[in-house]
């Protein structure tokens, strides 16, 4: 019963295994839910102003479109680290990935990290994420215990650092250092 | 004779091992098993495809292989071809894209092939707006072809929200044969990546459930067909641009490998069989099989 309070209140999906926020985390996570929802109003409003992305034959037209969106968010968002992943919310995600990372399937997914070619960047809030580096592929286990996202934003592992990435975009919204280990 | 020693393997396979969903009649490759080729049969009203993976270098070998694939479909005229991912290799400028797909597979494109990409870890996922990429905008999607169904997946990102999409829709469909394609393996035996376990430990019972026969993927850049797991067979095809020379492994696991050269496999489905072709950039085959699906019976 309180898993399914949990699940109305922050509109996670918490089938296939993932675990529930520690209750007295319950806050943290919703503070977490609205700040993501804050972001896509700004991600909406910063399409807005540009041509949006669309099915087409023209590889020149997504690059442009989405080097465009990238400039219209940079000018709607001057961001900084920790905007989104507060200390609060940075230790939600630290708990909740420590689950993952010691938890009964720890090995299998330290290994699953391992032949997804990790990669090394120099991380900045609204840095383009680099086209020449390999997006290395987030373990589905971890992804299970982390709070649902919309389909613009993603959960990335970059070496030990956890980043949410806006994939229309390519840009880098937030992230936390450290957090796999 | 042949007819024979078919009934053979298949009878050897049903006994011996499990009574999966597919059985695998018989192979050949050079200089293992079989020394005779299994020819593609070019059956009436067949699906008939082609496979790479990890092309998108725009240097020689990779138009290498496109020449070849031109010339073999002058034999096996094959209607459309799956990307295993890595599509596009560094900055994906309009240039790129030219000098990375368009230029290499024009003669097939001009055609009338179609192209059906899933996202490698090299691809920016943006390319699922890229037409010729027939993703339909989508990062994962499914198509038909006659009686097979095609299911890509993001194997880059595999989120709940992306493993209750393959349940339901390998729940529900009715193709006697369901294709899995995606870019990294859930089985390898190469020495650089090797599989990738999580992955297969939150997707591998869903394809099993499903009554997935054959899982294809890339990301290894070589060639190797392994030994069935759950009645799945899967095929890693990751050498259509790149290479890792010798890095294949010896293991108990390995069905058939090739990892000296570039290459691409063709594939033709008639009925209840699943016919395969492996070839390299110069046009030798390195593997060939059947793979015939077995209906399943339950003991009264």
């Amino acid at each position: 019963m309180r898993r399914l309070v949990f699940t109305a209140a922050l509109g996670l999906s918490l089938s296939f295994g993932q675990q529930p926020p520690a209750p007295e985390n319950a806050g943290v996570l919703k503070d977490f839910e609205t700040r993501v929802s804050g972001y896509m109003k700004i991600h909406r409003a910063a399409e807005a102003d540009v041509m949006a992305l669309r099915k087409t034959g023209s590889a020149n037209e997504i690059a442009k479109r989405q080097a465009d969106l990238a400039t219209s968010l940079r000018e709607h968002r001057p961001a900084k680290q920790g905007d989104i992943f507060t200390p609060e919310i940075a230790g939600e995600f630290r708990r909740l990935v420590a689950v993952t990372m010691k938890g009964p399937d720890a090995a299998r997914v330290k290994k699953s990290l391992k032949s997804a070619e990790p990669v090394q960047l120099s991380l900045k809030v609204n840095d383009t994420y680099p086209e020449r580096a390999p997006l290395q592929s987030t373990p589905p286990t971890l992804l299970m215990n982390l709070p649902k996202l919309p389909p613009e934003l993603e959960y990335r592992v970059v070496s030990r650092a956890l980043i949410l990435l806006d994939v229309k975009a390519g840009i880098l919204v937030d992230f936390i250092p450290d957090l796999i280990k | 004779m042949r007819r024979s020693l078919l009934s053979i393997l298949l009878s050897a396979f049903l006994i011996g091992e499990c009574a999966g969903l597919v059985a695998l009649l018989s192979f050949s490759a050079a200089g293992q098993q079989q020394s005779t080729v299994v020819a593609l049969p070019l059956k009436p009203k067949s699906v008939r495809f082609a496979v790479f993976g990890d092309n998108g270098t725009g240097g020689p070998e990779q138009y290498e292989v496109a020449q070849q694939m031109v010339r073999q479909r002058t034999k096996f005229p094959f209607d459309f071809v799956l990307m295993m991912g890595d599509n596009i290799y560094g900055s994906d400028t309009a240039a790129d894209f030219r000098r990375k797909f368009e230029d290499p597979y024009k003669p097939m494109l001009d055609a009338g092939v179609k192209f059906y990409a899933t996202l490698g870890n090299h691809d920016n996922p943006n390319q699922r707006l890229y037409k010729p990429f027939n993703m339909d905008g989508k990062r994962y999607y499914s198509f038909k072809k006659e009686n097979v169904e095609f299911f890509s997946l993001d194997s880059t990102y595999m989120d709940p929200q992306q493993l209750a999409w393959i349940d339901k829709q390998l729940s529900g469909s009715t193709a006697a044969w369901k294709i899995c394609f995606f870019h990294h393996p859930l089985y390898s035996d190469g020495k650089f990546h090797g599989p990738d376990r999580d992955l297969r430990a939150r997707l591998e019972p869903l394809l099993a459930k499903g009554g997935v026969s054959v899982v294809l993927s890339g990301h290894e850049h070589f060639y190797e067909r392994l030994k069935p797991h759950q009645g799945i067979y899967y095929f890693i095809i990751g050498n259509g641009g790149q290479l890792r020379y010798h890095d294949l492994k010896p293991s108990p696991d390995v069905a058939k490998g090739f990892d000296t050269d570039r290459g691409f496999a063709l594939f033709e489905i008639a009925g209840d069989e699943l016919y395969f072709q492996a070839l390299s950039r110069t046009g030798e085959i390195v593997d060939s099989g059947v793979i015939q699906k077995v209906v399943a019976t339950t003991a009264p």
